[in-house]
């Protein structure tokens, strides 16, 4: 069975390579990946997963935006939207914990996601994978971590 | 974090009926259940080495090709040495067999002799005569006869029918190492987005399931097959490893086929050593050490610790799993109820999650002309 020919690779390599988590593979760490990832489409205002909800896994937009709702008190006021190359839910790569926020799309949507004991498995298997992949995930933490650090700086002490 | 729903008596009820259903219509298509089983564990055990080529740069299909190629010379080479083993002694097997039977008749009847001697109650009873007489009456030619044509022709016919089947296997292990990763992306398509993550939970548990089940049964087969043979070559009985390997492989049917291979040994060992009962009553303690040993060591280490059924369950399933399907429900039982189980656990957890069930509604309302990939 063969859904995918070689010219669908090569697209799907440099689509893969566009998304910063994955920017430092080679096509053939791209396409030994691709067997894990699942790509999903979400209409506009279907939600993608609810505060929560155990995570599974990884959503990384391909395109499209979505909206991120948090319920913490001191986050209410935060309006998240992300967009091409961003995570989601990053965190349930390493332990199946509940979802921390509320996301749900904007406009349609399509997003390739990655299953936590799938992508386990491979760094177990292929540690050179794991270790760009999750050195790009280390990356995107700090940053967010930065930016959160930023905006509670500027939250009016209670 | 949200609670989720845990399964009920209801849902341990279902899950039963289904096994039971299940089984009832494997039973009728056996043809096509035990090449799709054969290929199953050729394939959880070889796809360790498949990913192991993927990891040093082999591509996947590559990968695929080469492994596949190594089981055909392994299975070509058990066949021909089977054939060969055929071919050399079909000629000499019915005397063997006779004087298999022979030997085990006589340790019978030795046997009853010594528990007459040691025991007054048995000499009371006359144990020897009726023992003797139960050996007449089983070895008595209409009995044979009768036996042969009620139980073992059908049975030989049944089994050799079954064999065109078996050229299955290659073909299914084949497609199973090259496109299984597209064939579980492609049934994913198809699940709604609002259970995508807990279809992709079920694949992963269902294939943890059945990947723990066959690698466990070759471990245990391997285990058990190593402590026979040992056993059996100290006791000093000829193809000790052939007969331990043959009863390891017969112990996949529970408790049946492991007094099938404790018998065959057993009138190995009278028939080789007619003035040595011993031998035949050590086969007789190993065959039941080995046993206390799965029992109790190797299962729990090898399958019974990753299929989690309760001990009474599994005695249950395997009881229920006879009545309905005879021998396939004894084998079948057991895997097949650990993946029922877990296919019943899941559903049952989507059906009783309204946020889930309320999101799916919801979600089809948006655009039901695109909902798919």
């Amino acid at each position: 069975m063969r859904f995918f020919g070689k010219d669908a690779d090569s697209q799907k390599v440099g689509m893969l390579k566009s998304i910063p988590i994955f920017s430092q593979l080679s096509s053939k760490e791209i396409l030994e990946l691709d067997e894990l990832l699942h790509e999903r489409v979400y209409e506009k205002d279907e939600i993608v997963f609810e505060e929560g909800d155990i995570g599974h896994g990884i959503y990384i937009v391909v395109s499209g935006k979505l909206k991120v709702n948090l319920s913490h008190e001191s986050l209410k006021t935060l309006i998240l939207e992300i967009g091409p190359g961003d995570l989601l839910g990053e965190l349930t790569l390493f332990e199946e914990a509940p979802r921390t926020a509320t996301v749900a799309a904007i406009e349609r949507t399509v997003m390739v996601a990655l299953f936590q004991a799938e992508f386990s498995s491979l760094l177990s298997k292929n540690k050179s994978i794991g270790v760009k992949v999750l050195s790009e995930i280390a990356r995107i933490l700090i940053r967010r971590a930065r930016q959160l650090a930023l905006h509670e700086q500027h939250l009016p002490s209670l | 974090m949200r609670t989720l729903p845990q399964p009920g008596a209801g849902t341990l009820l279902v899950v039963i009926l289904s096994t039971c259903l299940l089984l009832f219509i494997f039973q009728k298509m056996i043809w096509l259940v035990l090449p799709v089983l054969l290929a199953l564990m050729f394939y959880y055990c070889f796809r360790p080495v498949k990913e192991a080529l993927v990891v040093y740069g082999v591509r996947h299909s590559a990968a695929a090709k080469l492994v596949w190629l190594l089981l055909q010379l392994i299975l070509a080479a058990g066949v021909l040495a089977v054939a060969l083993l055929v071919q050399a002694n079909a000629a000499t097997w019915p005397n063997h067999l006779a004087r298999y039977l022979a030997g085990g008749q006589d340790l019978l009847r030795k046997s009853a002799e010594s528990l007459e001697r040691v025991i007054p109650l048995f000499k009371k009873i006359h144990f020897g005569t009726q023992v003797d007489h139960l050996i007449q009456q089983f070895t008595g030619q209409q009995f044979t006869g009768q036996f042969v044509e009620k139980n073992l022709l059908p049975m030989t016919l049944q089994s050799l029918e079954l064999l065109p089947s078996l050229l299955l296997v290659p073909y299914i292990t084949f497609f199973m190492l090259q496109d299984s990763a597209r064939l579980k992306k492609y049934i994913i398509r198809s699940v709604p987005n609002a259970f995508f993550e807990k279809a992709l939970l079920l694949f992963s548990r269902l294939d943890d399931s059945l990947q723990n089940y066959f690698q466990g049964l070759l471990a245990l087969t391997l285990l058990d097959a190593g402590c026979l043979s040992l056993g059996l070559a100290v006791l000093g009985i000829a193809n000790a490893i052939g007969l331990g390997l043959v009863s390891a492989v017969l112990a996949w049917i529970p408790y049946f086929g492991s007094v099938v291979g404790c018998v065959m040994v057993v009138l190995v060992a009278a028939a080789d050593f007619p003035d040595q009962a011993w031998k035949a009553y050590a086969c007789l303690i190993l065959f039941l050490g080995v046993r206390l040993l799965d029992d109790f060591v190797f299962l729990p280490m090898t399958i019974g610790r990753k299929l989690h059924v309760h001990p009474l369950l599994s005695v249950f399933m395997l009881f229920l799993g006879a009545t309905v399907a005879g021998a396939t429900g004894l084998v079948l039982a057991l895997p097949l109820f650990g993946l029922v189980a877990v296919v019943g656990e899941t559903i049952s957890q989507i059906v009783n999650d309204r946020r889930l069930r309320a999101r799916f509604k919801a979600s089809r309302q948006l655009a039901p002309s695109v909902r798919r990939v």
